[in-house]
């Protein structure tokens, strides 16, 4: 082999060399890890490509999390040791998310715990491979499918998709009830076929519109981006349903329709809007909607900056100038969280210590994810992991629901 | 059927690789390892279609995600391995290029480019629709290896690695034989082609069958390697681009062009978003994309070529000086003087029967009959625009008469394919020539004699006769690129003349050519006839037809005005109205 291998000597040779100082620095980092000064946590998240936005605003979230910890007193079970956060861009592609997984298990070999990757597909393919490295993985992404493969290194802090309809739906009939006296009778669905909406989708159409007694009137699908929501709002105008459910998964999708359906004089609560993704309340919708097209409009997502986030919230604002705190944020901040009371549950500061320790966890309420406790079920799903309900109030999306996370009280449109 | 000498460098390569990563103990550098042969054959499957025949393809990754999409949902919906699974998916992309070839091939150029765009953003919904959007491959823990899943990743390189050396042998295998001659025939004109007896409907539709196939192997294996399959990452607009980038980075139409691509570009593209992606997220897409730019700018063809070319230049200044004399001194045709006494035959090979053709409310060709006797050259005259080469398409078969008829041998051929014209019996040349330019003459030629000859062994003796007949023997093996444009039009002749046709069209093959040249390529044309061909040709100067013709044939606005013998027509008023006007007539006539 190493004849024939000299046909190809010069890439051939100055390869090997770079291989071989690459795996020489990772021998290195090996030998520093046996006596930590500090722990290294990944954050593997799009920070190139189109999905660069809600990377950088979990890297705040994990950033703001290790500052944290860090100052008051690390990891307390191994000596006060210091997190570090390793992070790593996924791209913005199936294959790249791969590749990065692979990279981030390859050249740091001493990362105890990841977070990531934001998009569900692109959390898959990460923890295709960091199953098979045994690093556990946090992740916010709620598909079904990512706990659904029988892996034992997945954490899912959120409520899945499906659950997240089944308890939002009902929660919001309440709300509904509540507010304006009478049930909604009539429900029309808006929504794009991403993986997320369509999953969310089947849960509804499959159960959850006949459990709550609801007739869907209207049922439309379009493929990002939408070029023209005006046939998708007339329908809806003619129907005139009790309550309109709008699934946008990209900002521009959600202008446009908040728009259509604004022009429509169905905004402002004529005809209630619920969403099911952060999407709606992203803070690029200001850039381009106004608030009052916005006033009113609800959507039930898996966490959101809350009561008892207060000084959070204000820190984010100083430090990075975000106006709320999405998702994103607060879901990484915890993680960030997670991981150190895994590792101080482990008291080693090892992969496979903290996925055991996670896996073994009951650490009671959560503080920065909805409902349940920090505790993982069998699949590696959070127990009791619970949905928040939003409302856009004054230009803000505000927690309206469960009660004791809410910032304001919610109000339902009625209808003039 | 593949010399040892081309056999040897993809062997060396692929041993040198497989040594490379046997020694490589990171998982991502192998991960790395691997997709550089992933890429590799889909860029060849890429070249296999749009290399060589020159319709380039911007949807190759219809076939790719085809081969994605089967491997990912047999082992899922009915627990098939992927050892079955990639040859399935081989069949389905076959299948699939059969499919979209037979449609799309009636476009050209740009419209067909686009088309393909269409397909995989077609299917992309539908498996949207069907929700596929995200698809993983279970974990067999109990039978791994059965279902293709490795814990060695560097098994994963070898099985990519020997992909990659099956499609190069295939691909060199093709490029010699009459397939590969076929397509880059087809490439530089696909209508010279078919009148050279290519059926290139039929080509076409091979080479996408094939390239489809080895597209949707290859995509079953990447899925075998990502583990997760979703439509963007196997029908996305970027999958397509990948094969175009590569094949086109490293040079089209060869087989190392795209191996060269991917060895190259997929490493770089992953150590710029390892590296300055960590510093700077966003600036690897900049960089990459800049390199991309400055190689095509500086090697518009691809790097292979522009290496080849420069190492060509190298190796000919230090022999040049022991070539030029020789072949110049052997490049003179010895004209031979005119004969007369060759006998044209009452014999009639080919009839016309009042041919017409109307384009709008144009008559190109109206009510034209004559005949053509075995053995005579008969010149076709006629100003501009006369009909000449309109004529000639509806002879051959490019164009389909609105009237009349086209008898070889007494059978009637009007409307057939061109091919199959070629095949009985008529050869053409065309007015623009359309050489290989980096082929040599003796490759030039054998294109055209792949419609009579049954192998290769054959089609190479006919072209080599082709070339002696033409007086080309002493450079037949110099690349087209450096010859004459009297040489050119010798070869054109001679590719013409190596499909064994007894009748020849000859479009203005004397065009272009100086006083001297003409009368060289007008000594070949005449012994050719000597030789038992008949002729007709198209031709402006008159000075040279008038010597080499039999007949004349003058046409104006696309009717027969006259017809005869040089001397008479020549002073016939009519012509002479035709080429110079009435006033002119006056003056003949004086």
């Amino acid at each position: 082999m190493s004849k024939t291998s000299k046909g190809k000597a010069p890439t051939g040779l100055t390869r090997r060399t770079v291989l071989s100082g690459a795996a020489a620095v990772g021998l290195a980092g090996v030998a520093r890890a046996q006596t930590p000064a500090e722990i290294k946590v990944g954050l593997i998240v799009p920070l190139s490509g189109i999905y660069t936005r809600p990377g950088q605003v979990m890297k705040m979230g994990a950033e703001m999390g290790i500052e944290h910890i860090n100052a008051q007193g690390g990891i307390k079970a191994l000596g006060g040791a210091k997190l570090k956060l390793v992070v790593i861009d996924c791209g913005d592609t199936t294959e790249k998310a791969k590749n990065a997984a692979q990279r981030m298990v390859a050249q740091e070999p001493d990362l105890v715990a990841a977070t990531g990757s934001y998009l569900s597909s692109f959390t898959l393919a990460v923890t295709e491979v960091t199953e098979r490295a045994e690093l556990p993985v946090l992740t916010l992404s709620y598909s079904d499918l990512l706990t659904d493969r029988g892996f034992k290194y997945i954490f899912q802090t959120a409520a899945t998709a499906s659950r997240q309809s089944e308890l939002g739906l009902p929660t919001l009939m309440k709300l509904a009830e509540n507010a304006s006296g009478k049930r909604p009778k009539t429900v029309a669905m808006l929504m794009d076929n991403t993986a997320t909406s369509v999953a969310t989708a089947k849960a509804l159409k499959e159960k959850l519109f006949a459990q709550e007694g609801l007739q869907l009137v209207v049922e439309e699908v379009w493929t990002p981006p939408l070029s023209d929501a005006t046939p998708l709002i007339q329908k809806v105008r003619s129907a005139k349903p009790d309550l309109l459910l709008f699934m946008p998964n990209a900002v521009s999708d959600a202008k446009l329709g908040l728009e259509k359906i604004s022009e429509f004089g169905l905004g402002q609560g004529k005809i209630p809007t619920v969403s099911f993704s952060i999407t709606i309340a992203e803070p690029d919708m200001l850039q381009s909607v106004s608030p009052e097209t916005v006033q009113g409009i609800m959507t039930i997502v898996a966490n959101w900056g809350s009561k008892g986030h207060e000084a959070l919230i204000a820190e984010l604002k100083a430090k990075y100038k975000e106006p709320w705190m999405t998702q994103n944020v607060i879901s990484t901040y915890g993680d960030m969280w997670l991981m150190k009371e895994a590792l101080e549950k482990a008291g080693k500061a090892d992969r496979n210590s903290v996925a055991q320790a996670l896996r073994t966890m009951d650490a009671g309420p959560s503080k920065y994810y909805p409902g349940g406790q920090l505790k993982f079920d069998e699949k590696g799903r959070r127990v009791g992991a619970g949905v928040v309900i939003v409302q856009w109030q004054s230009g803000v999306p505000v927690t309206v629901y469960p009660p004791d996370l809410a910032q304001a009280e919610p109000f339902w449109p009625k209808k003039s | 059927m593949l010399p040892m000498r081309s056999l040897l460098p993809p062997l060396l390569f692929t041993l040198a690789y497989a040594g490379i990563s046997l020694g490589v103990t990171n998982s991502y550098y192998q991960l790395i390892l691997t997709l550089v042969p992933v890429w590799a054959v889909f860029g060849l499957s890429w070249n296999l279609l749009s290399g060589y025949t020159g319709l380039i393809s911007f949807g190759h990754a219809a076939f790719f995600g085809i081969g994605a999409y089967a491997t990912a949902l047999g082992q899922i919906y009915f627990n098939i391995s992927p050892w079955l699974l990639i040859p399935i998916a081989a069949m389905l992309g076959g299948i699939a290029g059969l499919l979209i070839g037979f449609p799309t091939f009636r476009l050209q150029g740009h419209y067909f480019a686009l088309a393909m765009l269409a397909y995989p953003l077609a299917i992309l919904y539908v498996f949207e629709w069907l929700g596929f959007q995200e698809v993983t491959l279970p974990i067999k823990r109990d039978a791994p290896i059965a279902y293709m899943q490795f814990a060695d990743p560097h098994i994963y390189t070898l099985l990519g690695l020997a992909l990659m050396l099956a499609t190069i042998v295939l691909t060199q295998v093709i490029e010699r034989s009459r397939f590969g001659m076929a397509l880059l025939a087809i490439k530089q004109n696909e209508a010279a082609a078919e009148a050279a007896g290519i059926n290139t409907l039929a080509w076409k539709l091979r080479a996408i069958t094939l390239s489809g196939a080895i597209a949707a192997a290859i995509g079953g294996f990447y899925a075998q390697v990502l583990l997760v399959v979703t439509p963007a990452s196997v029908f996305g607009m970027l999958v397509s681009a990948q094969a175009l980038t590569v094949a086109m980075f490293g040079g089209v139409g060869t087989v190392w062009g795209p191996v060269i691509g991917s060895v190259i570009l997929i490493p770089l593209a992953e150590i710029l978003h390892a590296e300055a992606g960590a510093r700077i997220p966003g600036i690897q897409g900049v960089i990459f994309g800049l390199a991309i730019v400055c190689v095509i700018l500086l090697a518009p063809e691809g790097l292979f070529w522009k290496l080849r070319d420069l190492w060509r230049k190298r190796t000919a200044s230090k022999t040049d000086v022991s070539d030029r004399p020789e072949a110049a001194a052997t490049n003179v045709t010895t004209l031979k003087p005119a004969s007369q006494q060759r006998t044209a035959t009452g014999e009639v090979v080919l009839e016309v029967r009042s041919l017409s053709r109307s384009f709008g409310g144009l008559k190109a060709v109206q009510d034209v009959s004559f005949q053509l006797h075995k053995n005579e050259i008969l010149g076709i005259i006629g100003p501009n625009g006369a009909g000449k080469t309109t004529l000639f398409n509806l002879l051959n078969g490019f164009l389909k008469p609105s009237q009349g008829e086209v008898l070889i041998d007494g059978r009637n051929m009007s409307g057939q394919r061109p091919h199959v014209i070629c095949e009985a019996g008529i050869g053409r040349t065309f007015q623009v020539m359309r050489p290989f330019l980096r082929m040599s003459i003796l490759d030039n030629v054998v294109v055209g004699a792949y419609v009579r000859a049954r192998t290769e062994d054959q089609a190479r003796q006919f072209a080599a006769d082709a070339v002696a007949r033409v007086g080309l023997s002493a450079v037949a093996h110099r690349v087209a690129g450096e010859l004459s444009t009297k040489e050119l039009r010798l070869m054109e002749l001679a590719r013409a003349v190596a499909g064994q046709p007894r009748i020849l069209l000859l479009d203005e093959t004397l065009a272009g050519l100086g006083h001297g040249e003409a009368d060289e390529v007008v000594a070949v044309i005449q012994q050719l006839a000597r030789d038992g061909m008949t002729i007709a040709i198209i031709e402006h100067t008159m000075q040279a037809m008038v010597r080499l013709v039999d007949r004349f044939l003058v046409l104006d606005h696309g009717a027969v005005i006259t017809e005869g013998l040089p001397e008479v027509v020549t002073r016939d008023n009519r012509v002479i109205e035709a080429y110079l006007g009435k006033k002119w007539a006056g003056h003949a006539a004086n």
